[in-house]
C-alpha cells in the first residue's frame, strides 16, 4: 500500500513538472477555467436575485453546491486525468504499457496525466466553498472536516462512474459517444438543486446517474452535518469504487492488444 | 493579397477572375460533403441529438418550480409554455453549432495550416461551409426530439411564422457564432494557449446569449447591457423570434445580427489577412 502511494506521488509530481514546462499555457488555463465558472455561477446569483428560493435552496446553498462539485470535479481530474479518455485508450490497444509495469493498472493509467484547467476548477471550487462560509455566517473546524469529507466522496464516485461507463468499452467497443453523454449528464445534474427532481428523478440521481452523490447530497452534508448523509455519503463512495474497480478488472480479461509501438518521453 | 479562389489561369497563364457562381459551387461542394459525411454516421447523429432531452427535462424542472413558487401565469411576458419553448429552440441553436475554432487553433499551432493555405480555396470560407454542413442536421435532428420533449410536457409549438422566422435568423446566427470561432482559433497565431477564450465564449453564450434563462428575466441593466452584446442575436434573437414572431422583431434581429456580422467579420478578415502574410513555414 505504501509502495502504491508513493507511485502514485511520484506520477502526480512528473505530471506537474511537466505542466510547469509550459507555465504560460497551465496559467492561462487555470484562470480561464476559473473565470469561465465564475460566469456561469452568475446564472444563479441571477436566478436567486429574482426569485429568492427554489423548495428551500438559496444562493448560499449553490455557493455550497459548487464548491464540493468545483472542488471534487477538479481535483478528482486533475490527479487522474485520464479519467476523461479511458475508453480512447482501451479502444486504441494503449494500455499495453500500463499492463507491461508491475504497477495497479487502473490506478497507472488514471493517474499517467493531469488537466491543467481541472486546477482552475479546483481553485474555483475552494473560492466558491469561501463565499458560502461567508454568506452563510457559520464556520468551524468541523465544517471544514465535512467539506473535505464531502469533496473526497465525490472525487470517488465522480471517477468510479467514469471508470464504470467507459469500461464498457472492453464489451461494445467504441463508447465514445456514450461517455460523452453520460460526462454531460452526470456533471449537469450535480450543478443544479436536487429540490428540483421528484420521487423518480431523485432515484435516478441516486443509482444510473449518481449525480446526488458528487453534488447535492455532500453539499447539504457540508452545510449541516446529518449523521444519515454521513451514512449514504460513505457507502455511495464506498460502492462505487467497488464496482468500478471490479468492472474494470473484468473487462481487462477481454482486453485486445493494440500491437502498437508506443513511445513515451 | 488576391484570394486564391479568385484566380484562375488562362492557358495563356493571364489570370482571370471566377464567376460568383464558381465560388459558390466549390463552397457548395464542401457542404455537401460534410453534409453527406454527417449522414453517414447517423446512430451518432442521433446519440448527440439526446442531449437536448436532458437539459429540456432540467429545465421542465426548474422553470415548472419556479413558476409555482412564484403563482403568477406569466413572467415577463412568458408563460411557461412560451419560456420552454424560448429553451427548446435555444438549446436546438447552441448544441448544433459547430466549434471550430479548436479545429482552426490546432491547424495554426501544428502547422498544417500551411497545406490549406495553398489549396484553391480560401481558409476561412472553407471551414464555415464545412462546419455549416455539420450544423444542419445536427439542428434538425435537435428540432425533432426537442420538439417532441417539449410538445409533451407543455403541449404544441408556436405557429409556422415562428418556424419561418426563426429558421432564417439561425442561419445568420451559425454565421456570427463562426465569426466568433474563427476570431477565437485564429488568435493561434499571437497567443500559445485559446482554450480559455473558447471557454469564456461558450459561458457568454450561456448567460448573456440566453441560453440558460431568457434574457427577459433580467434586471432591466443587464438587459440592456446583453442587448448591446453580440451574444444575444446568436441565441436570444432566434428563440424569442420563434415564440413571438413579429416583422418588427424580425427586422430588428436581423440588423443586430448584419451589424455584428459586419463588425466581427471585418475583424476576422483583417486578422487573417495579416496572419496569413506574416506566416512563416519552416521546413516542410
Amino acid at each position: 500500500m505504501g509502495s502504491h502511494l508513493a507511485f502514485v506521488l511520484a506520477l502526480w509530481r512528473t505530471n506537474l513538472l511537466s505542466a510547469m514546462e509550459y507555465r504560460v499555457s497551465f496559467l492561462t488555463q487555470v484562470v480561464g477555467m476559473m473565470l469561465n465558472n465564475a460566469i456561469y455561477f452568475v446564472f444563479w446569483i441571477i436566478f436567486f436575485a429574482r426569485f429568492e428560493e427554489i423548495n428551500g435552496w438559496d444562493l448560499v446553498d449553490m455557493f455550497f453546491l459548487f464548491g464540493v462539485v468545483a472542488t471534487g470535479f477538479g481535483a478528482g481530474t486533475y490527479l487522474f486525468g485520464n479519467a476523461v479518455r479511458l475508453s480512447s485508450l482501451i479502444a486504441s490497444g494503449q494500455m499495453d504499457y500500463y499492463l507491461s509495469l508491475p504497477r495497479p493498472v487502473l490506478l497507472h493509467a488514471l493517474a499517467s496525466r493531469s488537466n491543467a484547467s481541472s486546477a482552475g476548477d479546483f481553485m474555483y471550487g475552494l473560492l466558491s466553498f469561501g463565499a458560502a462560509v461567508i454568506f452563510s455566517g457559520t464556520f468551524n473546524g468541523l465544517m471544514l472536516l465535512r467539506f473535505a469529507l464531502g469533496c473526497l466522496a465525490s472525487i470517488a464516485v465522480l471517477i468510479s462512474f467514469l471508470v464504470l461507463v467507459q469500461s464498457l468499452t472492453f464489451w461494445i467497443g467504441n463508447t465514445n459517444l456514450l461517455t460523452t453523454n453520460a460526462f454531460n449528464a452526470i456533471v449537469t445534474f450535480s450543478l443544479y438543486p436536487i429540490t428540483l427532481f421528484d420521487g423518480t428523478a431523485k432515484l435516478l440521481l441516486f443509482t444510473l446517474i449518481p449525480a446526488a452523490f458528487i453534488g447535492a447530497l455532500p453539499a447539504e452534508f457540508v452545510r449541516r452535518f446529518d449523521l444519515l448523509q454521513l451514512a449514504q455519503i460513505c457507502a455511495g463512495g464506498g460502492i462505487f469504487l467497488f464496482l468500478s474497480v471490479f468492472v474494470f478488472y473484468r473487462g481487462l480479461r477481454r482486453y485486445e492488444s493494440g500491437n502498437a509501438i508506443q513511445v513515451r518521453m | 493579397m488576391r484570394t486564391k479562389e479568385a484566380n484562375v489561369l488562362y492557358p495563356e497563364g493571364r489570370v482571370r477572375d471566377p464567376s460568383a457562381a464558381a465560388v459558390a459551387g466549390k463552397y457548395w461542394a464542401i457542404f455537401r460533403t460534410q453534409l453527406l459525411n454527417s449522414l453517414a454516421y447517423p446512430i451518432d447523429l442521433l446519440g448527440r441529438s439526446l442531449l437536448i432531452i436532458l437539459f429540456m427535462w432540467i429545465f421542465m424542472n426548474l422553470w415548472r418550480v419556479t413558476y409555482g413558487a412564484t403563482g403568477a401565469r406569466s413572467i415577463a411576458g412568458l408563460t411557461l409554455a412560451d419560456t420552454m419553448w424560448y429553451l427548446m429552440m435555444a438549446e436546438a441553436v447552441m448544441l448544433s453549432k459547430r466549434d471550430l475554432s479548436e479545429t482552426i487553433s490546432e491547424q495554426v499551432k501544428d502547422g498544417s495550416v500551411a497545406y490549406l493555405l495553398n489549396k484553391p480555396f480560401n481558409f476561412i470560407l472553407y471551414h464555415f461551409a464545412a462546419g455549416l454542413g455539420g450544423s444542419v442536421l445536427a439542428f434538425g435532428g435537435n428540432l425533432i426530439i426537442g420538439t417532441a420533449v417539449v410538445w409533451l410536457m407543455v403541449g404544441p409549438p408556436p405557429g409556422m411564422t415562428g418556424w419561418i422566422f426563426a429558421g432564417a435568423a439561425v442561419a445568420l446566427s451559425w454565421l456570427l457564432d463562426f465569426c466568433f470561432s474563427a476570431l477565437i482559433g485564429l488568435s493561434a497565431f499571437v497567443v500559445e494557449e485559446t482554450n480559455a477564450f473558447r471557454w469564456i465564449y461558450q459561458k457568454f453564450l450561456l448567460l448573456l446569449g440566453g441560453v440558460l434563462i431568457p434574457l427577459d428575466f433580467f434586471p432591466a441593466w443587464l438587459q440592456t447591457v446583453s442587448l448591446n452584446l453580440p451574444f444575444a442575436w446568436i441565441i436570444y434573437g432566434p428563440a424569442r423570434l420563434f415564440v413571438d414572431p413579429s416583422l418588427a422583431r424580425l427586422g430588428r434581429v436581423f440588423l443586430q445580427q448584419g451589424i455584428w456580422l459586419a463588425v466581427v467579420g471585418g475583424i476576422v478578415w483583417f486578422i487573417y489577412r495579416r496572419a496569413a502574410a506574416r506566416l512563416v513555414i519552416n521546413g516542410g
